[in-house]
């Protein structure tokens, strides 16, 4: 864009950044970089000592409760991101290449839990998974139980409802890959004699894959730090990390292990974000 | 003796270390039509971004109406001009697109609507104030780019390529109509393009122009019949080149020459000295006879036929000279030519009709 | 197209949207129940607990978030405007960082930076702007990025020569973004309004530590009420506050064709 201004007034952009940076300074960098740091830091409940120390990592990785809920955490995120992918893939698949009028609707009918907030997605598990719910009330019907599961409070519900709800991310992000994919690649394998399923396995896939795994990666990275749905689907013998940050900050008090289990989840997410771009770096033919 | 109406004095444009204009002069006389010509990344467009203002030049001077301007925004120049992709404001209705210079310089509401009136009827577009761009063809938006830059009555009209986003007929439609409204409105035009049928149909003078300079400024018809390089004489139309070495000094312009395929006796022009010079004839001044059938004065070669190529109105007609070498002959279709391939035939011209130039 | 695994994704697709709409309309359901339990399906049918979510108690909260996401809304558009011109049309030193700094919010847990919000505010001797103030504040960074983003796109897909042919015709600066720019990016400012609004307005995670018991935005209130319980009242309530994101999201699409920024949004939620 050829405008004189963009040339003859170098100061313009930083007028423009100026005030917004310094907010995003104040209020997003900072805190966080402070997070990060305090978790170095002793703490009495809220008040810091300003005594640098790894104590605080100490004490919430050696306590059996605090690994397994980091554990449990990780564990489900892989198998959220796993069904994400798995389910979301055909129906990014179906949303790309149908030639419905209705397209454009179902797109948007897709993408309508985003509009929910994540209470509406998990009330509904709850009502589906609990001693009196639906899927009690079918089985007991139909005789193949004769007392109702305890499928709920469990890492099980959680994962289910986590992937019910990130749903929609995996649908964007692969849809994102296959509108880059060449439909005449397609074609062109097809014309070579290969099948729709064959044309499928042997380039569509291996095409999109850098999408799948950036579903993968979202959908982890996400549901590793998801709050309410671990928080009404699991129970006091489910915790994950944000349920555990939340006790700490808030009820307990205890800023210390907060600040370590904060730490923990902002490097993770760092961590899956470089990942993600790393391998984003390769483009679907 | 009144202004040019645009005048570019050592013109430098640099990207980088890159000079995309490097060292321009050119002068446009008012009312006159000047073509930019040249292949992409020549500099037309540059050279044209830089008249307009929406560049900086780097040295040298831009003077519209004898007034320097080279340090003026755009919006302060008083000049009209139409782009490539038309840029018509999408939000606007096709009248309001018209009459936003206008409205710019603080024009009245009636003068507004008179004028967008008129020059929406200079174009042929009467009654379509009310219709927006989307409901326009690309031959109706180019009307109204160019009714909007016409109506401000601006002291010069530039046209980045026009015509390059339409069909072949719109084109040529299109090609004679801006030219009319040129000439009758009277205003100085600079037009960019790489197509030569446009240049040479449309323009008054053509600068050809290749890596940022300008390789030769003139009529169509000095250009075509007198290009003072290779690059110009090849760039316009299609051309025979022979490497010729210069046997005779010229005298009264004309030289003897020996070329690879015969002697020859040409127009030697001012630029062309020393003795290795090249021998240039279009293909349409190259005539195609029997043995002994050229006419005395002509030089003559011996030739044989190659290929010929059926192009409906004429037959172009490849050509391998004594040496071998291929050269292409131009002859109307006047259903009586009957050529075979491999046929032995005298290539023959007048020596007014060639032309040298210099280099190897 | 083979019809046989076509018909066969269609099959799977349909199952999925199932899947997909089944919880939601399922706590649609749950809010007809007759009684105070959430049974599926819904035993006898009352709307009772329709009227309750319209209790003061429950409309205070929604008034809050509403309010709240307005604000949020009009700030991070407004500081996003200026945001989106610096990236689009300017190249200086620091660009990249300052394009992680506001984008950033977006890929890191709203969790971590409400949380860190919190701590901060607290050591430097900010408790009481805990509530409003800081709530807005953080609103305001986690959607940024949504406003930051839309302007930016139809900054982007600005047909091309057009700032220049109003500069050409007379219009200064000014008069270009007033005439021209504005004019044409104003359905990317209205897609990153809503898509901020509905941001902050579903948003749990940053509220939760930010919120004071006294101004609690409703999906903070109905998370604390679960506690209590499954009522069918919450289930009305997160229904019809589910109905307020997706009426704005129908406006705009019918007004200023949203669906253009949809397809770019990939932010979390």
């Amino acid at each position: 864009m050829l405008t004189p201004t963009a040339q003859s007034r170098p100061i313009v952009p930083f007028l423009l950044v100026l005030l917004p940076a310094a907010f995003l300074l104040i209020f997003f960098v900072i805190p966080t970089a402070f997070l990060l740091s305090a978790s170095f830091i002793e703490s009495d409940g809220v008040i810091m000592t300003g005594v640098w120390t790894t104590q605080n990592y100490a004490d919430l990785l050696s306590r059996p409760l605090y690994q397994q809920a980091i554990l449990r955490t990780f564990l489900i995120g892989i198998a959220v991101g796993v069904i994400v992918i798995l389910v979301s893939y055909p129906l990014a698949y179906f949303l790309v290449r149908t030639t419905s009028p209705w397209r454009g609707f179902l797109i948007a009918l897709s993408l309508s839990p985003l509009l929910a907030s994540v209470i509406v997605r998990t009330y509904g598990w709850w009502v589906i998974l609990n001693r009196e719910g639906a899927v009690n009330t079918a089985l007991l019907s139909v005789g193949i139980i004769d007392q109702p599961l305890t499928l709920l409070p469990s890492s099980m519900a959680i994962t289910i409802g986590l992937a019910h709800a990130l749903l929609p991310y995996g649908v964007l992000t692969i849809m994102a890959s296959l509108n880059g994919l060449n439909p005449n690649i397609e074609r062109a394998a097809m014309s070579l004699g290969a099948g729709r399923i064959r044309t499928f396995l042997a380039v569509t896939l291996p095409l999109t894959w850098p999408g799948i795994v950036g579903g993968f990666l979202l959908a982890f990275a996400i549901a590793i730090s998801a709050y309410a749905t671990p928080a009404i689907l699991g129970g006091p013998g489910t915790q994950v990390m944000a349920t555990l940050i939340r006790n700490f900050m808030v009820q307990a008090l205890d800023w210390a292990l907060g600040s370590a289990m904060g730490a923990i989840l902002l490097v993770s997410s760092i961590l899956l974000l470089l990942l993600t771009s790393a391998l984003g770096g390769r483009r679907a033919g | 003796m009144a202004d040019p109406a645009l005048r570019l004095q050592a013109l430098v444009k640099r990207f980088g270390a890159h000079a995309a204009v490097d060292g321009i002069d050119l002068a446009v006389a008012p009312g006159e039509f000047v073509t930019l010509l040249g292949p992409s990344g020549c500099g037309k467009t540059t050279t044209l971004n830089l008249i307009a203002g929406f560049l900086m030049p780097d040295a040298g001077f831009i003077a519209l109406n004898g007034k320097l301007v080279q340090d003026l925004p755009p919006f302060k120049r008083d000049l009209g001009m139409v782009f490539q992709d038309y840029a018509l404001f999408p939000h606007m209705s096709v009248a309001d697109n018209v009459a936003f210079g206008l409205k710019m310089r603080g024009v009245s509401r009636e003068e507004t609507s008179t004028r967008v009136a008129e020059a929406l009827s200079l174009v042929k577009l009467d009654g379509f104030g009310a219709r927006r761009p989307n409901q326009l063809s690309g031959g109706q938006r180019q009307r109204v780019a160019l009714a909007r830059a016409l109506v401000i009555r601006p002291a010069m009209l530039l046209l980045d390529e026009p015509l390059s986003n339409l069909d072949l007929k719109l084109r040529e439609e299109m090609r004679s109509e801006i030219s009319s409204l040129q000439r009758r409105l009277g205003i100085a035009t600079v037009f960019v393009t790489h197509d030569q049928g446009e240049a040479l149909t449309m323009s008054d003078r053509i600068a050809v122009m290749s890596d940022g300079k300008i390789e030769q400024i003139g009529t169509p018809a000095e250009i075509y019949e007198r290009p003072s390089t290779r690059f110009v004489a090849s760039f316009i139309g299609s051309i025979n080149i022979v490497p010729a070495k210069v046997a005779e000094v010229p005298v009264n312009g004309y030289a003897r020459l020996e070329t690879p395929a015969g002697p020859a006796i040409a127009q030697v022009g001012g630029a062309a000295s020393g003795r290795s010079v090249m021998l240039t004839i279009r293909p349409e001044r190259l005539k195609l006879a029997g043995a002994g059938g050229a006419p005395s004065g002509a030089v003559a070669w011996s030739a044989r036929v190659g290929r010929v190529v059926y192009t409906g109105a004429r037959l172009e007609v490849q050509l391998r000279l004594a040496d071998g070498s291929e050269a292409m002959a131009e002859a109307t279709n006047d259903g009586r030519i009957n050529l075979a391939e491999g046929q032995g035939i005298v290539a023959w011209f007048r020596p007014e009709d060639a032309w040298v130039i210099a280099g190897a | 197209m083979n019809a046989g695994p076509w018909n066969l994704l269609r099959i799977v697709v349909a199952a999925i949207y199932l899947f997909i709409l089944g919880p939601i309309l399922i706590t649609a359901a749950v809010a007809f129940n007759e009684s105070n339990r959430s049974y599926f399906p819904p035993r006898g049918f009352s709307l009772k607990w329709w009227g309750e979510a319209f209790a003061p108690q429950w409309v205070q909260p929604l008034m809050f978030s509403l309010e709240l996401a307005a604000l949020t809304a009009i700030v991070a558009t407004a500081i996003g405007i200026p945001l989106a011109f610096a990236f689009q049309r300017y190249e200086f030193p620091g660009k990249a960082i300052v394009r992680t700094i506001t984008l950033g919010p977006l890929i890191l847990p709203t969790l971590v930076t409400g949380i860190a919000l919190l701590q901060f505010l607290t050591v430097i001797g900010l408790g009481r702007w805990l509530g409003y103030w800081a709530l807005l504040i953080g609103h305001v960074i986690i959607c940024l990025p949504f406003s930051v983003r839309t302007i930016a796109i139809s900054l982007q897909a600005m047909p091309g020569s057009v700032e220049n042919a109003a500069a050409s015709l007379g219009a200064g600066p000014l008069a270009v973004l007033r005439y021209v720019t504005f004019p044409i990016i104003v359905p990317g400012i209205f897609a990153g309004m809503a898509f901020a609004f509905i941001h902050s307005f579903t948003d749990i995670n940053m509220s939760l530590f930010i919120a004071k018991p006294g101004q609690r935005p409703v999906t903070v209130a109905i998370m604390s009420f679960l506690d209590f319980g499954f009522a069918p009242t919450l289930a009305a309530l997160s229904i019809l506050s589910l109905l307020i994101p997706l009426v704005l999201v129908a406006l705009l699409g019918r007004f200023v064709g949203i669906g253009n920024f949809l397809y770019q949004e990939q932010g979390r939620g």
